[in-house]
């Protein structure tokens, strides 16, 4: 079995592997770098941002823990991206190892399907070629999307891709687009010292999640003095010699020194032959896969982003999991039931499963449980008070529909809660269970508890 | 200790009238309850609020409380200092820690509230 695979993220070099594992001839064409847009221009780098800033928010708060400082803690760009680029590039080094061990051949150059089996190929070394293949996964992924009345300069209007590599902290920036991408750059540049203002077009910050959520999101934006606007959209910007003006469709005029346009992707479904093929696509340019990851075209699979769904890099390279098994032979079909995501913003959101609005538009029946992290002692130690843990239980069956965190560490806690999903525990296996003293994960098992009323650290229901 | 010329509501805040307008904050019961303050929410100028309902939110390092108006009106005034130093409202909750001043729909509805004496009555009957 020859496999070809088109783009090298974490949907495709996933697949890559895998097919490899099963036997296949893989052959893997990736037109920038492997890891994709998750660790060169996406999850890798801001995570590796965020762990500067949160370092630098900390250092502020060194008195209260008891530590003298002698001197300052600055920020110095330079030096703070070169750390994002050796992180990055220590990364990249790692999967291409991965892949040499594994036995996929890595082609760096751009690929074209000029049928169902034949990808022309151009590679960065000037040389043109075609790989054949028995099956072909497509997994091109999706770049930032841009709003056509202030398209990207890439200097005063940028991408979430230029914020990931600007050598001075501007004094203001302007962000358009609060979902988590946006969010998780305003954390990141408020605490390097801009003046950050967070303008959406929907009621709320991650309209997706939550409604509580949201609003506590609104509420920690506001104590870090990150400006929300909401219900409101940027109509026009124009580019002046201080700076970008935002003109907004309720009126104001706001300057700053940069544009960030966070509003989403674009799929990346043009330049690789999908005409051609007759790839069914969607409205929004994504291409339209089964619940096996095969296209309209038989033999053609497609992963990640390009298929427009959830875009996480987690879902992608799940579905490169899939995919790559069922070009070896399998009929293994995608399951979306239990999907943790998270977003980074200080403190983190993560959340599995339904939001309480889904469930009641679904018309189910639940219990909710809540805890505040305030109410633990391990939060307290560590100086991270804010922020809770809130458990969606199915009423009859005490069946656990989701759960949504905000607070320390919460990307890694929400886990606990996916396995449950997994496996169809309740809220009282949960609660059922001992968990260490003190540890945040304390927190999920006084939600747990608190389903059913029964959490032993809450305050009766008039303090709460 | 709880003072004579304020009304209280049972939510554990309290209202000073001064003619049209009304200065609310919470009570020392709720401040002692609380514990230390972290974080308020405080209100925005021009919004309009109805009696019995939520204005302003308090984070301390125990719980999360909503604050409630005692009475209706519109917010025409926020004790901004407490946005640096919510503390403010443990050291002095009847007197700096004030939150926000509203322009009461009708004052004369303050009769309804508890007096200073009534309301001692009601946090013992909570206490018990
Ligand atoms: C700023 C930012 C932060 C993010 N943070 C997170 C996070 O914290 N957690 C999370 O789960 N997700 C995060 N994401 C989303 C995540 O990066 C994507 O969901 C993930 O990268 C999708 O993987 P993919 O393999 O489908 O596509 P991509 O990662 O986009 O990879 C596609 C690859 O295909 C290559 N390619 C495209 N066309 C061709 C062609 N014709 N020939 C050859 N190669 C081609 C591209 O060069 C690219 O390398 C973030 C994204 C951004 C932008």
């Amino acid at each position: 079995m020859d496999l070809a695979i088109l783009g090298a993220g974490p949907g495709g070099y996933v697949a890559a592997i895998k097919a490899a594992q099963l036997g296949a001839r893989v052959t893997l064409i990736e037109d920038q770098e492997v890891g994709g847009t998750c660790l060169n221009w996406g999850c890798i780098p801001t995570k590796t941002l965020l762990a500067s800033t949160d370092l630098l928010a900390k250092a502020r708060e060194m008195e209260s823990f008891g530590l003298e400082l002698q001197g300052s803690v600055t920020p110095d760009m330079t030096r703070i991206m070169e750390r994002k680029n050796k992180v990055v590039s220590t990364q990249v080094k790692g999967i291409r190892s991965l892949l040499k061990a594994g036995g996929v051949i890595l082609k760096d150059g751009r690929g074209v399907l000029t049928s169902p089996r034949d990808i022309s190929v151009a590679g960065k070394d000037g040389s043109s070629y075609t790989v054949t293949a028995d099956k072909v996964i497509i997994a091109t992924g999706s770049r930032p999307a841009q709003i056509a009345a202030f398209p990207f300069d890439n200097r005063n209007i940028i991408s979430s891709t230029g914020a990931l590599e600007l050598s001075a902290i501007p004094k203001s920036l302007l962000i358009v687009g609060a979902g988590a991408i946006g969010c998780e750059f305003a954390c990141i540049y408020r605490e390097l010292g801009s003046e950050v203002t967070l303008v959406e077009m929907a009621g709320r910050a991650v309209a997706t999640e939550d409604q509580e959520i949201s609003a506590l999101l609104a509420r920690e934006l506001k104590k870090k003095k990150i400006r929300l606007l909401t219900d409101v959209r940027v109509e026009k910007v124009d580019v002046r010699e201080d700076g970008v003006h935002a003109f907004l469709s309720d009126g104001q005029e706001l300057a700053a020194e940069k544009v960030l346009v966070s509003i989403g992707r674009a799929f990346n479904s043009e330049d690789i032959g999908a005409e051609a093929l007759g790839l069914a696509r969607g409205g929004r340019g994504e291409i339209i896969v089964n619940e096996r990851l095969e296209t309209n075209v038989p033999g053609v699979y497609a992963v990640g982003d390009v298929t427009g769904g959830l875009l996480l890099a987690h879902v992608a390279s799940r579905q490169g999991l899939v995919a790559a098994q069922n070009c070896m032979g399998a009929a293994i079909a995608m399951d979306y039931r239990v999907v943790p995501a998270a977003i980074f913003t200080h403190p983190e959101i993560a959340s599995v499963g339904l939001r309480q609005h889904q469930a009641e538009e679904r018309g189910l029946k639940t219990r909710i449980g809540r805890f505040q992290f305030r109410g633990l002692g391990k939060a307290h130690a560590m100086g991270e008070i804010a922020g809770f843990l809130k458990i969606i239980a199915e009423e009859q069956t005490d069946e656990i529909l989701g759960a949504h965190i905000m607070g320390p560490h919460a990307s890694d806690l929400i886990h606990e809660m996916a396995v449950a999903m997994q496996h169809g525990l309740t809220a009282r296996d949960i609660a059922a269970t001992i968990h260490v003293h003190p540890a945040l994960a304390e927190g999920l098992l006084e939600a747990a508890e608190d389903v059913h009323g029964e959490a032993v650290h809450v305050l009766p229901a008039s303090d709460r | 200790m709880n003072p004579d010329d304020l009304k209280y509501h049972k939510e554990h805040t309290w209202v000073r009238i001064a003619g049209k307008k009304g200065t609310i904050g919470i009570t020392d019961y709720a401040q002692e309850a609380l514990g230390d303050i972290v974080y308020i929410d405080l209100p925005e100028v021009d919004t309009a609020v109805e009696a019995d309902s939520e204005i302003s939110e308090i984070e301390s390092t125990k719980a999360t409380s909503a604050v409630i108006t005692p009475l209706a009106g519109v917010i025409v005034k926020v004790n901004d200092d407490l946005a640096e130093s919510p503390e403010v409202i443990n050291e002095d909750p009847y007197g700096k820690g004030w939150i926000a001043v509203i322009e009461l729909e009708n004052p004369a509805e303050a009769e309804d509230l508890m007096d200073s004496s009534e309301y001692e009555k009601y946090i013992e009957e909570e206490a018990k």
